[in-house]
């Protein structure tokens, strides 16, 4: 699914990622986590394909593509999906034209035709219940005036509308209470399949309870550093990340 | 209606040769108009008098400070097109639209294509029968005393539309004026006069078009009174291909509890200056100025606004978009002014811009002078880019970078154009933005 060799980025004149290895195979779930500033936001940023980072080293293969070559448009299209740490408001464009106008750039991409405005809103409803979204938002403007939990399930459902192949989440968890964390962790549930994929960011170890991954990674100072399995994640949790710190430079 | 509430300021030796010299100039540059537009103008010798005491702008002058005027000096050629029928144009550009009409091509009235209301209470000719059978008289306005391009239009408009709507008469349709520029160097002068009579209703849309081998000059000066409590909306639409230089000013005077809206939309023009002054003499008036601009290429669109706050209790909003792509320049000069008298004002305007190319300049001056201390006045004015995280947001989704950005658009100038009070006015200017712009389609507003 997804090969990421060496990777190195930076911004302005500070390298953050420093040659990062991971490998997703399909239907896996792996975890992130790092302290603050490891570079866990930078990792997703630059296989979403924002330029503001320079990618200095390394390949990234998606699905037999050169990842690092398409543009973000084109990787969206071809099924990666990155759910934004901080969604973007973007006032006067409603939610749902924003959807429809993103899944018939995925179809478009797969030969299909725009999808009818019936079967559009079907599936938006269908998908919105997965994330207990309410109707009123879909006709909002995207996520203005929304609330953080409000913004955190607008991102499981527009992943749930376009059906990706894998799916970055950035720390998809952080400002959700309880309640609405189990309801992002259920959309997300539900989507796991033999053929998707997801890599879940995450600071802490809360949000592993409810999306059980596969593998565990230690992200510190741009690079992965550990490796395991969900138990790594308790590790981390009862100890902190500086005793692997502590591991890493000695 | 004079608005110009400052004083000149003192020439110095300079500016006086160079006012001299720019005087001279503009005069030689139009006197051969006398020959090519054959109209004997009653009150020449006024007007004749204004021209030669009034400033010719130029680069110096601060109102025309941003606004290159050299094309206007081009050399001009008699109009070989009069009728729409010789043009390659549509008499109606608004498809749907059920409107009376009058259509000017090069500044002549078409009766073949024109279709005049025919309603009690409502007078509604070419300018030319009005002056002809005494309706109106020929008076100086104000605005032909201040400024010279004005005061030009005076010295040769003989035609345009004469409206008045009586007292309590509402007209059932909007009356659509079409002024087609057709060919090389033609100089068009247009003057319309509206008379809307106490707690009379009425709207008028101003579409410009032109053919793509126009050029020459538009001068459109339009006059408005509205009555008492009288409500009038004028809808601008500018859409001239072609190379021609489009002047138009709007003198708006309004008496007690009247409303004014209305929508100035530059959807294509080479060169483009819209002054609209707006004097709100009597009490409880309400005035709603909106505009939008998306110039192209090497594209120059003007827009100078001026509302004069007379009296008490009036309202005035004003909103001004523009989108400056490739080379273009986009100018605003917002000016409200709050006469001592006019206590309890509400005043607001907003002008906001988006730079979508690094070449595009954009001047933006927004000028309050308030004189009255229990007043409400807000106003806004920004220059921005795109906004560079919505849009690798919306390319994550897997929308191209051309769409989103045209969502970006959409609904930056959306609700200017949703607040049209004819939709298919309103979806026709839609329309025409899309083409020009190569935007798939809007119609995102409607489908969902
Ligand atoms: N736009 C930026 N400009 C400069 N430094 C940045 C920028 N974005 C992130 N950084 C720096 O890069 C490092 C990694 O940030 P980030 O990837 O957001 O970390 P994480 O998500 O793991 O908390 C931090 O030290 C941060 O300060
Ligand atoms: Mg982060």
């Amino acid at each position: 699914m997804l090969t990421i060799n060496k990777l190195k980025a930076s911004i302005g004149d500070s390298e953050i990622l420093k040659g990062l290895d991971l490998t997703i195979g399909p239907g896996e779930v792996h975890a992130i986590m790092g302290p603050n500033g490891s570079g866990k936001s930078t990792l997703a940023s630059v296989l979403a394909g924002r330029e503001d980072y320079a990618v200095t080293g390394g390949k990234v293969d998606f699905l037999g593509m050169e990842l690092l070559e398409m543009d973000a448009t084109a990787r969206a299209r071809s099924g990666l999906f990155l759910a934004f740490q901080y969604p973007v408001e973007i006032p006067g464009v409603s939610n749902i034209n924003f959807m429809r106008a993103a899944l018939n750039g995925k179809r478009a991409h797969e030969g299909l035709e725009p999808i009818a405005g019936k079967a559009f809103l079907e599936l938006v409803k269908e998908k919105a219940s997965l994330v207990e979204l309410d109707g009123r938002l879909r006709n909002r403007s995207v996520n203005e005036g929304f609330s953080g939990g409000e913004k955190k399930r607008n991102e499981i459902f527009q992943m749930a509308m376009l059906e990706p192949k894998l799916a970055v989440l950035d720390e998809t968890d952080s400002g959700l209470d309880i309640d609405a964390l189990r309801i992002v962790a259920n959309g997300v549930n539900s989507m796991r399949s033999p053929e998707r994929s997801f890599l879940v960011i995450t600071h802490y170890q809360r949000l592993l309870d409810y999306i059980v991954p596969d593998f565990v990674h230690v992200l510190v100072d741009g690079r992965i550093v550990r490796t395991g399995g969900k138990e790594l994640a308790l590790e981390l949790e009862e100890r902190g990340y500086d005793w692997i710190k502590e591991a890493v430079t000695s | 209606m004079s608005v110009g509430a400052k004083t000149t300021p003192a020439l110095g030796p300079q500016t006086i040769r160079q006012h001299a010299a720019s005087q001279k100039q503009g005069l030689a540059h139009v006197s051969h108009l006398s020959e090519i537009l054959s109209f004997e103008n009653e009150s020449n010798d006024v007007i004749g008098a204004l021209l030669k005491e009034l400033a010719v702008p130029h680069r110096r002058t601060e109102r025309w400070k941003y606004s290159p005027i050299a094309g206007f000096w081009k050399k001009h050629k008699p109009a070989t097109c009069v009728t729409i029928a010789d043009s390659n144009c549509e008499a109606q550009p608004v498809p749907g639209l059920d409107a009376y009409r009058l259509v000017f091509v090069n500044g002549t009235f078409d009766p073949l294509a024109s279709d005049l209301p025919i309603a009690a209470g409502v007078v509604c000719m070419p300018l030319s029968d009005a002056v002809r059978s005494g309706i109106v008289q020929r008076e100086i306005s104000s605005v032909e005393k201040s400024e010279w391009f004005a005061a030009l239009n005076g010295q040769f408009a003989g035609e345009g539309m004469y409206l008045a709507v009586e007292k309590a008469v509402e007209l059932d349709r909007p009356v659509l004026i079409h002024q087609r520029q057709q060919g090389a160097g033609v100089p068009t002068f247009l003057r319309h006069v509206i008379e809307l009579g106490a707690q009379s209703q009425a709207q008028v849309v101003n579409w410009s078009s032109a053919s793509s081998d126009a050029s020459g000059s538009v001068n459109t000066l339009t006059e408005v009174h509205v009555g008492e409590q009288a409500v009038f909306t004028l809808d601008k639409v500018q859409d001239e291909s072609g190379e021609v230089h489009h002047l138009a000013f709007e003198a708006v005077d309004q008496a007690a509890n009247s409303t004014f809206k209305i929508h100035t939309m530059t959807i294509q023009g080479a060169w483009v200056r819209n002054d609209l002054q707006i004097c709100l003499s009597g009490q409880g008036c309400d005035a709603h100025l909106n505009g939008i601009f998306l110039p192209t290429a090497k594209e120059f669109v003007d827009n100078h606004t001026t509302v004069d706050h007379r009296e008490a209790h009036c309202t005035s909003s004003e909103s001004y978009k523009g989108i400056l792509y490739g080379q273009s320049t986009g100018v605003f000069n917002g000016k409200v002014f709050v006469r001592p008298d006019a206590q309890q004002t509400n005043a607001y305007q907003q002008n906001a811009n988006i730079l979508g190319s690094r070449q595009a300049t954009m001047n933006a001056k927004p000028e309050l002078e308030i004189y009255a201390d229990d007043v409400k006045c807000s106003h806004g004015c920004t220059i921005g880019q795109f906004d560079d995280e919505a849009l690798f947001y919306a390319r994550s989704r897997g929308i191209g970078e051309d769409e989103a950005k045209a969502m970006l658009v959409h609904a930056f100038i959306g609700d200017v154009i949703e607040s049209i009070a004819i939709p298919e006015v309103a979806m026709e200017v839609r329309h025409r933005l899309s083409e020009k712009h190569n935007w798939d389609r809007w119609d995102d507003a409607n489908l969902l």
